[in-house]
Formats: C-alpha cells, structure tokens, sequence
C-alpha cells in the first residue's frame, strides 16, 4: 500500500513540474517575441488625412516612456516592412518596401534611420503623448506594454525611402 | 564654367547610360455600369439591334461626386509619377482639334487629309484604364461607400491591379468626405498592384498583342512555303521562328491562325534595344513590328507589308503592300 502511496505522490509531483517547465519556455519566447524586429501589434483605427494612416499601436519596455519610444518605432516599422492590415472603415495598406530581406539588406541605412531620436520621429505625426492608462496600459512582470495612437506621416516616409533608394518608386524606368 | 561643363557632362552620360522605358498613358473611366444605371448614356440602333453606350461626357457635365472621386484619384496618382490624363480634357481638345481640322487650309486653300480610319482613331485613348465604380448606399441612417476600381490594360484587356471594398458606415459624416476617405484608403493598395504590374514588365518584357493580316489584293498567304536556311517552312512558321528569336526568353502565345490571319498574343517583347549607332532606344509594339517587317522585306521572303499601331501595346502586320 505504501507502495503504491508513493508512486502516486510521485507522478502528482512530475505533472505539477511540468507546467512550471513549459512556463519557463514560454517566458523565454515571450522574451524573444518582445524583442523581434517582426512582431508589430498594430490595430486600424480609421481612414488617415491625406497621406497618413493613423492606427493603435503596442511597445514593451522596462518603463512606460520606453514602452512608448518602442510603439513610435514600431509604428513607422510597420509602414515600411510589414504593411497595415485593413479594419475600421480603412483598406489593408501594403509596405512601401516590398522587397524581400530588405531589413538585412540596408541594416546599415534603418540602424541609423532607427537609432534613439533618429529621422523616423520625422514621420509620427500626432500620438497620445501623454501616460497611457486604462487597457492601454499593460504592467507586466518586468516592465509595461502600452498602445499609443500614432498618427503615420505615409507619404513623406514613402517619398523619403525612395529619394534614398531603398524604396522603388512607381515610375522608375519609365 | 569647368563645373558647370563637368556637371552638363555627367547629366549627359547618365540620361545615356539609363535610356526610360515608354510609359503608359493612365486614364480614369467610369464604369459601364455606373454611367447607364445613373442614365449617362446614349441608345442608338445599330442594324436593328438597340445598343447602349455609356456618355462620359454628360456624367464628367453632370455627376460632382464622380468629378470629386477622379480629381482625388489624380492628385494621389501624380505625386506617384503618373499624371493622370484628364478624360474631360481630352474630349474636349478632340473636339477642338476636330473643329480646327475643318477650319485650317494653307495658303493655296489645300486642306489637311483626314481618312475615315484617322477620324475614327480620333477618340480618348490610354494604355492602362482605370475602370472606375462606387455607390453611396444606406444602412438605416448610416451612409458608407462601396468602391470599385480596376486597372486593365487597355490591349491584352487583362486585369493589372484592383481593389474593391465598403467604407466604414456613418450618419454623421457627409457622402463627399465618405467619398475621399474611400481613394484615400483603397488607392495605396492600388499602386502596390500596379507596381508589381510594373516590376513584372521590367523583369519579362511588355506584354502586348500583335496581329497579322492579308491585304485582299496579296498574292500570298500566310501558308506560302519559303525555304529558310535549307529548310522549308511556311510563313507563319517562319514568323513564329522570327518571334521565338525576338520576343524576351522567346515568349508569346500564337492563339489562333489560319491561312490569312495570325493572332499573337501574351508576347513579351524588350523595354529597350539597341539601334544601329549602338544606343539604347526605348521599344513599343510598333517599333517592334517593324523590325518583322523588316524581316519579312529580305530575302527569302521580300514580301511587302504595312504596320498598322494600334496604340503603346497592340499592332498590325499587314501583308501584301504598304
């Protein structure tokens, strides 16, 4: 009987082990995820001015203001590599560079381009500069993650990648 | 002055070294659908039979929110690099010119020849057409805008680009800003599906169509046999041959033909060749045609013909005499 007794204390003792290891790794890929030049959480909010877009936007850092620095990256990331996926009244919106592994290809030109206060401030237009709060403000264990309202000046960004060469313009050739 | 003659010099060489591909011509259509269905259009009897065509000029006259919707359109699409031509405008400088051809006589009183064929070329024309479509529709008291725009090339009729879609819908905001919050939402998709039309076109060649035709008075056909590098073959052939050689990685479809008609379609033809002086010239249907006629006008074939364009992307060969 004691016997028995132990190996189910065991077995109890191995299942309740495993969540905890399977937590471990998905905090580990979360960590990544926050981290990845690719993960761009991004919500349609309406049909921009004239060559703008305007979209909720997410960043994760060890502070709001760093939360909300990385948001405002993202936010002009998305324009360029990735594209805004349609909702609220507006079409999706293809990047303005459509070239494959154009991020590793010009890495030097958007490390500049990115860089703390670096020229792709130029193209945020209007945000809710102040604190987030309320669902926009998310605290996580280490750090916040928080959603901005940007407002994405599209045009300029699109004319000022192409005037640069990184992106192709519709009439080049012609 | 060594600057400025150095800086002339380099503006020279690089215009040289990168010669530009034709460019379409874009041009806003509305639809069929949306002109009849508003009664912008015109019925005639054509042989017994009632046809309706749609009036682009009673719709450009009459309709502010198609006028609203083409004006976005082309201040979207002239910062992109391709100025719209203006529909409206061109029908009127056609009518105009037509106007001014019957006025103007030399001064020995010769007029200028205008054939029926040059008369009825005489029409709004573009390369790439861009076939518009949207309605203001009602949800209960909300509006909101159904949007529908496609690129066609005008000669393989094919669809470059298109979006379609509704608008968000509203009862606070008035048709005109639902209107222009539609182009402004759906037009970067848009360009996103004409740029890769483009990319298409600079990487295979342009696609256009090319027709080959029989004067009623030439005494061959397209069934002649000629003997070609020893070998026999009849002058279609010799024209698929010639083509294989000619057309960008020998691509083009032969879609029908018979004795007095050759239909080609799909062929791939260069942005660009080099001429005798070895400059880069920029190619369309019609240059390109030429050089076949050209062809066709030596040995073995000396056969005379006339190359009939039908625009940047469509052209005729016609055998037999010019």
């Amino acid at each position: 009987m004691k016997k028995y007794f132990s190996f189910i204390v065991l077995s109890l003792l191995v299942i309740a082990l495993i969540p905890g290891t399977l937590n471990a790794q998905t905090r580990k890929e979360r960590k990544i995820l926050y981290n990845s030049q690719y993960n761009y959480e991004i919500e349609p909010v309406g049909v921009g001015q004239d060559g703008t877009k305007v979209f909720k936007v997410w960043g994760v850092g060890k502070d709001v203001n760093e939360a909300i620095m990385k948001a405002k990256a993202d936010a002009v990331a998305a324009c360029i590599f990735k594209g805004l996926t349609g909702g609220a009244g507006s079409a999706p919106t293809p990047p303005i560079i459509t070239e494959p592994y154009a991020e590793d290809k010009y890495a030097d030109y958007f490390e500049t381009f990115f860089a703390v206060g670096g020229k792709y401030l130029q193209y945020i237009a209007v945000t809710t500069d102040g604190d987030p709060s309320g669902q926009d403000r998310l605290k996580l264990k280490k750090g916040y993650k928080v959603a901005i309202y940007v407002q994405v000046m599209y045009d300029a960004l699109r004319r000022q990648l192409e005037a640069d060469n990184i992106a192709r313009r519709l009439d080049k050739g012609f | 002055m060594k600057k400025i003659s150095l800086l002339i010099l380099v503006s020279f060489c690089t215009l040289a070294v990168f010669p530009q591909a034709k460019k379409p011509v874009i041009m806003v259509f509305p639809s069929d659908q949306y002109c009849i269905s508003r009664g912008y259009s015109m019925t005639f009897d054509n042989q017994g039979l009632s046809q309706t065509l749609p009036d682009y000029k009673k719709a450009l006259q009459t309709d502010p929110d198609l006028r609203l919707v083409i004006t976005k359109m082309g201040q979207i699409m002239a910062d992109r690099g391709f100025p719209l031509k203006d529909l409206e405008q061109e029908m009127k400088n056609i009518e105009q010119e037509g106007a001014e051809m019957a006025m103007l006589t030399s001064k020995s009183g010769a007029g200028i020849v205008e054939s029926p064929i040059d008369r009825l070329k005489r029409t709004a024309k573009a390369d790439i057409i861009l076939d518009l479509d949207f309605t203001i529709k009602k949800s209960g008291p909300q509006t909101y805008i159904s949007f529908n725009l496609k690129g066609l090339d005008a000669y393989s009729a094919k669809q470059v680009s298109g979006v379609a879609g509704a608008g968000q819908p509203s009862s606070a905001v008035a048709p005109e800003i639902l209107l222009e919050e539609a182009v402004l939402s759906q037009m970067d998709s848009f360009n996103a599906g004409l740029m890769r039309h483009f990319e298409d076109m600079f990487a295979n060649g342009r696609e256009v169509k090319m027709l080959v035709r029989l004067w009623d008075s030439s005494g061959d056909d397209l069934e002649t046999e000629y003997d070609v590098n020893g070998e026999t073959v009849e002058l279609i052939t010799a024209i698929d041959h010639w083509l294989d050689d000619n057309c960008v990685s020998g691509r083009y479809n032969r879609s029908d033909a018979t004795a007095s008609m050759g239909r080609y379609e799909q062929v791939r033809i260069p942005l660009m060749k080099k001429d005798a002086k070895g400059i880069e010239r920029a190619v369309d249907t019609r240059t390109f045609v030429t050089d076949l006629r050209t062809y066709l006008g030596k040995a073995p074939f000396n056969i005379t013909s006339k190359v009939y364009q039908r625009g940047l992307g469509e052209a005729w060969l016609i055998i037999g005499e010019k």
